[in-house]
């Protein structure tokens, strides 16, 4: 069976680009924009790892975050936080969210997909 | 000695003009043999026939007399000392002064100038800083970047994508190269002196000013080590700025008096900076406790707190901003800040986590409270604060875990929440 990963950002551009490079792996793709619907979304597709932005509309990423690290259902998942926020606050905000990693905008196709391997791998 | 140095001042500043001791004696009214012995310093004058000889060689009579001269030689000395590279014939400033004033006034003006260009400068950094159209374009620039590079490397080393799916990447690209040139336009256009967008934030009074210039926390007045007067004297202050700068100086120093700062600090750590445990401690309202932890020293170990307060009218009465929280000086804010809902809640503090469309979080408290005491027929007055900060972690983990999460923005300017029902003006950097 096909592992699966949740996209949750709202630029469709860098969605798309996402997709393309993880389907590229044999990965299954979901994504979603709306912040707000994220928790339902990753409950509901139940992938096995999720990579999330933190500028989202309604929500923020960290909020995402957290909620996910309080649900009991999904609280495991490995999450890959990938922001145009790397500032060290931001970095530490997130680790002590419970980020599993942390990679800033704009990233590299090729460092994105080893660490994406990785973090299903494990 | 300066005061020996009279006579060579006259002489030189005569000398500039072609001037002969005879015609500046006899505009002067005195011999000729007495001018020569007052430029060569054995003859000292004041009074009258200095006041006729500055008049004669165009220079103010302090230029030429000691004591007033000392503030271009002190300008000269800031001059060189700035320069330290330059190694300047310090021990012979006023000699320098004396024999070529014209170019020692010109190096002491210049020198103001690069002072005054100095100040301006850091202003304008700063209000780069807080500025929040410029962190949202930037925002939006990264964005296009991350687009762009993602998918042309998609292009680059894939040469096996489906007709269909490299065009789609094609068409993306190209659509995300003008949204970049689009959004590099628009910060070029507000750069642009005359732009209508920008909001200048030059306008700070000069209480607001010696904060910023110190942080928001005036260690000499707390420490007692500048008094009062000291500090209104170094501002240079007009008279209508003077009272209002004193009034708000006389609110500082009451609060470090109440809180004094190093039993303030001890307390907060215990309470984890939390405002409300903070005012239960110290047995007084939340708004001193509010004040106080918007004017800390600035250090790592301690949160970085910025605050508003504003009248019932939304008016900003005070500020203080930090990067990542810029707030407009005459209204104009996000209607959804928690501090406007205080208002019709009055000494009901109301938390909450604030979450900018930019990913910024903040936790805040806000408070309302009536300014005097209610009279029949006419409406409470009634301001409110509210307290920010970005380093919730360091508060107590429930005031951020188990807060409401509002999605709020700084202006609808530069917010990006298209479908806001708030909204009262476009956003600036929207798709074209």
């Amino acid at each position: 069976m096909k592992k699966s990963v949740v996209i949750i950002e709202d630029e469709p551009f860098i969605i798309e680009a996402l997709t393309f490079l993880l389907e590229n792996e044999g990965l299954d793709v979901r994504s979603i924009s709306d912040g707000a619907k994220a928790i339902d979304f990753i409950v509901k597709s139940k992938p096995n790892l999720v990579i999330l932005d933190i500028m989202l509309p309604n929500v923020s990423g960290m909020k995402i975050l957290e909620d996910i690290r309080k649900m009991n259902e999904i609280s495991h998942l490995p999450v890959l936080m990938l922001t145009a926020k790397g500032q060290k606050k931001d970095r530490r905000a997130a680790e002590e969210a419970g980020v599993s990693k942390f990679m800033t905008k704009p990233f590299d196709n090729q460092e994105l997909i080893e660490h994406v391997k990785l973090m299903i791998k494990s | 000695m300066v005061g020996a140095l009279l006579g060579t001042r006259i002489r030189e500043n005569r000398k500039a003009l072609k001037l002969t001791q005879k015609d500046l004696a006899k505009i002067a009214g005195i011999s000729a043999s007495y001018l020569n012995l007052i430029e060569h310093n054995r003859r000292g004058i004041a009074g009258k026939t200095l006041n006729t000889i500055a008049r004669a060689l165009s220079v103010e009579p302090s230029e030429l007399s000691d004591g007033m001269n000392q503030s271009l030689i002190d300008r000269l000395k800031s001059a060189a000392i700035r320069n330290k590279q330059i190694n300047t014939e310090s021990n012979r400033i006023e000699e320098f002064a004396a024999r070529f004033p014209g170019f020692a006034r010109l190096i002491a003006r210049q020198s103001d100038q690069i002072d005054i260009r100095d100040e301006e400068f850091t202003i304008l950094s700063d209000q780069l800083k807080h500025d929040p159209y410029f962190a949202e374009a930037m925002h939006l620039l990264l964005s296009n970047i991350t687009t762009i590079r993602s998918t042309a490397d998609i292009l680059a080393g894939n040469s096996n994508i489906p007709t269909k799916t490299s065009k789609r990447f094609i068409d993306n690209l190209a659509e995300e190269a003008l949204k970049l040139s689009n959004t590099a336009e628009d910060i070029f256009d507000y750069f642009e002196p005359t732009s209508e967008k920008q909001v200048t934030n030059l306008d700070l009074s000069p209480f607001e000013l010696l904060l910023e210039k110190n942080s928001y926390y005036l260690k000499d007045l707390e420490n007692s080590k500048q008094t009062l007067n000291e500090v209104l004297s170094s501002l240079n202050l007009s008279d209508e700025d003077y009272l209002k700068t004193k009034n708000s100086l006389n609110a500082y120093i009451e609060m470090a008096k109440n809180l004094p700062i190093n039993l303030f600090l001890d307390v907060a750590v215990k309470h984890n900076y939390d405002a409300i445990a903070l005012a239960k401690h110290f047995n007084t309202d939340i708004l001193s406790i509010c004040f106080r932890l918007a004017h800390l020293p600035k250090r790592s170990d301690i949160p970085e707190f910025g605050i508003i307060q504003c009248d019932a009218s939304g008016s900003v009465l005070y500020r203080k901003q930090l990067n990542s929280f810029s707030l407009p000086r005459y209204g104009g804010a996000c209607p959804l800040w928690p501090v406007y809902r205080s208002l019709s809640q009055p000494l009901q503090p109301i938390r909450a986590m604030l979450d900018m469309p930019m990913g910024d979080r903040f936790h805040t408290i806000s408070f309302a409270y009536p300014t005097e005491a209610a009279q029949i027929g006419m409406p409470a007055l009634t301001e409110a604060v509210m307290l920010f900060t970005p380093d919730y972690l360091m508060l107590p983990k429930i005031s951020h875990t188990q807060t409401p999460q509002l999605a709020v923005g700084l202006q609808c300017t530069v917010c990006s929440r298209l479908e806001c029902s708030a909204r009262r003006a476009t956003y600036l950097l929207e798709d074209k």
